[in-house]
């Protein structure tokens, strides 16, 4: 009885002090409107910016940030969870650890960052007539594309239609990431679930066999049909680059994927053969934002505002211009990619966070049960 | 009067005063997050909210209903990576077991030659990071499945390995079991080493069989070593995450962490953190059997004072090529791994092993000579890296005393006070983190001490809250270690101090540390080396001022930069190397317990 009641109060007195650690109310931040100069006065009198990164290359541009406005960048690269995981924790707990973000994985990113008010998106004056709309709010730093890559040792391949990668042929010479090791994945096979895109599904299907699609009793619509018949030839991988590396290979054969197109800049070096089938229908693959945030308890926030419009300059984007990496801003065009950025976005799946908020749980049950 | 006596009395025995210090502090660190984590698998969270329509925050039941009662759905979320699970964890077990049982007894009671490098070399698989070992398998063994280049076995002897040699429940058991086996061997070489020869002694002179008396005499005497290192390893095992993500991944053999990753890196959070649960539960329930086992017997004591000699068991003809088969396999283990980590770090394109194509340049390059990798200078040019790696060795140092310390401390009191409540609340407390998945723990730690709570300030972006959650981690390696040699220790030689009036803490320095020194040393090199190779647990906790070596080695990694991070892994294998040997040469003890030396 005595140790009962000692562990009682242990508890008691344990979950007291737990408790205390309510929020301080965040006191709403007034937003004046100041000129560059301005700007980057207030930017260099906050002295320092921290950064959480979803790429290395953040570090990159960090460094020449640094170099020209003389404001010290910390700069750490971390996966999307941990990344959704320390933010949100540190935005609740009401430190001001990170000022800036640059994540993916907009299924997460929308209800646990955007719709908890962890964070804000800020757009510059000058490039709001650059940036189409859409992609203002939550402001997207860049696209990165994953397509229907192939092994080109022995020439262009002939497939014209997603359908033809579920066929028996092409059993387990399909590689693609497991969506669970990163959301992208899953985001997009999500986008796919939802009717507009199930349709084009459907309708591809018929412009390849002549006839109306015929569903499993397990499958919704013409979407899981094809996720569902993917997974049956599908050689599931841990990571872009090895798929890039498996797909590639010389020797290999006919071999598909569905990678970042990204890792095409390294093939040369590595001795892989490898090309994107852009004409595939009714989609060559998808594209997936990169957001940019700034945190609610961000104490440099100038700092922040001057490093997202630094970050989408044509200066500071360099690093981001190889192929396969996108900004959505007009003037931040690749010289050497011969598609541009609004071709992609007709022949691409992009991802809609609201929606693969809601209906992701259904696809990732769905993706378990066929596994 | 009555209570104040009693209580008094209760105080006066140094193991009491420990345990009701150890409570508070455990059930503080380990069971406030407990309880935060049993209370995540009944509400909504933030992602979950828009499919459940609920306020985030709110009650529900689904989680465990999707979990455990879901007839579309619990088979493929739970059930059939739970059984995976426990077919590869039970493997595992076996293999170590067998692997580090058989090993232990070669070099502790037969005259096998080379026992000094065997009894080192056998330890390198568990500094070595797991996945790597696993790397290493897919390396050698992979097949057409997963395209690419043929792996080595393959374009070597011209023959496929099979999928379920390559891929799946084999592997995973197989390099997991080897992973740990240095935990069995640790745990029964110890025993075996400081058995009483007498007893095998008596039954031998009375023309008992070898086989009888290993039978009825040295298996019950390694009973606890072999139930607690089942318990380490079978534990380790099913919290295992890398090994079975790299092997099971072309099959998609799914065990539980990996699904507890997909739920928890996924939208379904609470589902993973019932599963999370779940595990502990097993983990607790293998514990409880574990008190049991050793509560009923109570006399495993080996240590008596007395002295004993321990015949060797002559191998006669066989021994050398026992000896030979013997190094040979540790090497293959061991050494391989480290000189594919080396070769790998010096390469310039993958998978090209010509001396025309090696390089020094991801070690010592600058910068400019390093366009191929982003510009990122050499490893041991690359200021970062010296200071992670400072971060890191400083960490590991600081948790590994800690941990070791309370650990032993708890293993000496538990021992002590075996039997009570109370000793058994603080076996349980001590051993949960063990089996909180890292990532769950550490963000919890996160948000209790990123503010501050009643008299603890906020910790957040200290390294002080790093030593706390690795200390808290890795404190079950030494306590399990304390409790094993303590529960060898008889009484006896306590009392005979406590009698002539030799304190508490002179007892202790004099008497039991210098008898258990092996176990305690190992009791701090275990949580060293496991922090040194820790990421999940630091990851959500660092700030860039005490970034750790292991997050560079993510991010590599990361970059399919495999020259830095084979490097980076070289580097971590070595100085623990280094340390185990310095401390070897400086207190007699190292990890391995020098049981051959």
């Amino acid at each position: 009885m005595k140790k009962a009641f000692a562990i009682l109060l242990v508890l008691v007195v344990a979950c007291s002090l737990f408790a205390q650690g309510a929020n301080e109310a965040a006191a709403p931040k007034a937003e004046p409107v100041m000129t560059h100069d301005e700007l980057v006065a207030a930017a260099q009198a906050e002295g320092t910016l921290t950064i959480y990164s979803y790429s290395s290359r953040m570090a990159k541009i960090g460094e020449a940030f640094q170099n020209l406005y003389g404001i010290k960048v910390e700069c750490t690269q971390l996966k999307d969870a941990e990344m959704i995981e320390k933010v949100s924790t540190e935005a609740a707990a009401g430190l001001d650890a990170a000022d800036l973000i640059y994540c993916q994985d907009g299924s997460r990113v929308y209800p646990e960052l955007i719709l908890a008010g962890y964070v804000t998106t800020y757009v510059p004056e000058d490039y709001k007539a650059l940036i189409p709309e859409t992609y203002q709010d939550p402001l997207v730093f860049e696209f990165c594309n994953k397509l229907f890559m192939y092994n080109n040792e022995n020439g262009a391949s002939d497939l014209t239609n997603i359908w033809q990668l579920t066929e028996p042929q092409w059993k387990n010479k399909v590689q693609t990431k497991d969506g669970f090791q990163e959301g992208v994945n899953l985001n997009f096979f999500t986008m796919i679930t939802r009717d507009d895109w199930a349709q084009k599904i459907a309708d591809a299907y018929k412009a390849l066999y002549g006839k109306d699609i015929v569903l499993d009793a397990d499958c919704k619509n013409a979407g899981y049909q094809w996720i569902k018949g993917l997974y049956a030839n599908v050689v599931l991988g841990k990571s872009d680059t090895t798929i890039h590396e498996q797909v590639g290979a010389a020797g290999v054969g006919d071999y598909y994927g569905l990678y970042t197109y990204n890792k095409s800049r390294n093939s040369a070096a590595k001795g892989l053969h490898t090309a994107p089938n852009t004409a595939m229908q009714p989609f060559a693959g998808f594209m997936y934002p990169v957001y940019t945030f700034i945190t609610k308890n961000a104490k440099s926030v100038n700092a922040a505002k001057l490093f997202i419009e630094y970050a989408s300059s044509n200066e500071g984007f360099e690093v981001y211009k190889v192929l396969g990496d996108y900004s959505p801003k007009a003037d931040l065009v690749n010289p050497e990619d011969p598609i541009s950025f609004s071709q992609w976005e007709q022949i691409l799946v992009v991802e809609d966070p609201a929606w693969c908020a809601e209906a992701r749980p259904d696809v990732e049950e769905f993706i378990s049960r066929i596994m | 009067m009555k209570v104040s006596f009693k209580l008094r009395s209760f105080l006066k025995k140094p193991q009491n005063i420990i345990l009701c210090i150890m409570f508070l502090f455990l059930a503080y660190l380990t069971l406030i997050p407990m309880i935060i984590m049993i209370k995540d698998t009944v509400t909504v969270h933030a992602s979950e909210a828009m499919r459940l329509k609920k306020p985030i925050g709110s009650f529900t039941l689904n989680h465990w209903f999707k979990v455990l009662f879901d007839k579309e759905n619990s088979w493929s979320i739970f059930y059939k990576p739970f059984i995976n699970s426990l077919i590869t964890s039970l493997g595992a077990c076996l293999i170590s077991l067998v692997v580090g049982g058989v090993y232990a007894w070669l070099i502790t009671r037969t005259n096998i030659k080379y026992k000094k490098a065997l009894s080192t070399l056998f330890i390198f698989p568990y500094i070595m990071p797991s996945w790597t070992l696993a790397l290493a398998w897919f390396n050698i063994f992979k097949n057409s499945l997963v395209g690419g280049t043929p792996g080595m076995f393959a374009s070597l002897t011209g023959i496929e390995p099979a999928n379920w040699f390559a891929y799946g429940a084999f592997p995973i058991a197989l390099v997991t079991g080897l992973h740990y086996a240095p935990f069995a061997y640790i745990n029964i070489g110890g025993i075996l080493r400081n058995m009483d020869a007498n007893l095998e002694e008596a039954a031998l002179m009375l023309k008992s069989t070898r086989s009888r008396i290993v039978r009825k005499i040295t298996i019950p005497m390694v009973l606890p070593a072999i139930l607690s290192t089942f318990l380490l390893v079978f534990s380790s095992a099913m919290s295992s995450f890398a090994v079975p993500t790299f092997l099971g991944l072309p099959v998609r053999y799914q065990v539980l962490t990996t699904q507890l990753y997909r739920t928890m890196n996924g939208s379904q959070k609470g589902q993973g953190y019932a599963m999370a649960l779940i595990m502990i539960i097993i983990g607790v329930g293998i514990l409880a059997f574990n008190q049991r086992m050793t509560g009923v017997r109570k006399n495993y004591t080996t240590i008596t004072g007395k002295s004993s000699n321990i015949a060797l068991v002559n191998l006669k003809k066989a021994r050398s090529v026992i000896s030979i088969i013997a190094i040979i396999l540790v090497l293959i283990v061991s050494v391989f791994p480290l000189i594919s980590f080396a070769l790998e770090s010096i390469i310039l394109r993958p998978g090209n092993y010509s001396p025309s194509n090696f390089t020094l340049q991801f070690w010592i390059g600058t910068s400019e000579q390093n366009k191929i990798a982003n510009s990122e200078p050499g490893i041991l040019l690359n200021p970062g890296l010296w200071r992670a790696l400072w971060n890191s060795i400083k960490l590991s140092v600081v948790c590994a005393f800690s941990a070791g310390t309370l650990g032993f401390l708890v293993g000496y009191a538990i021992v002590r006070a075996r039997g009570t409540k109370l000793s058994t609340a603080v076996d349980n407390l001590a051993f949960f983190p063990y089996l909180m998945p890292a990532m769950a723990f550490s963000a919890i730690y996160l948000s209790m001490f990123s503010v501050r709570r009643g008299i603890i300030p906020s910790l957040y972006g200290s390294f002080f809250i790093l030593v706390l959650i690795g200390t808290v981690k890795y404190m079950p390696f030494a306590s399990r270690a304390g409790i094993n040699s303590m529960m060898q220790l008889s009484n006896q030689i306590e009392e005979a101090g406590e009698i002539i009036g030799v304190s508490w803490w002179k007892r202790m320095t004099k008497l039991v540390v210098p008898i258990q020194k092996t176990s305690v040393i190992s009791g701090y090199l275990l949580p060293f080396i496991s922090c040194m190779r820790e990421l999940s647990l630091f990851v959500l906790l660092v700030t860039p001022q005490n970034r750790v070596l292991t997050t560079l080695l993510f991010q590599y990694n990361e970059k399919g930069w495999s020259q830095f991070s084979n490097g980076i892994n070289l580097l971590i294998v070595i100085i623990v190397i280094f340390v185990n040997t310095l401390v070897n040469k400086l207190t007699g003890a190292s990890i391995d317990k020098g049981i051959g030396g």
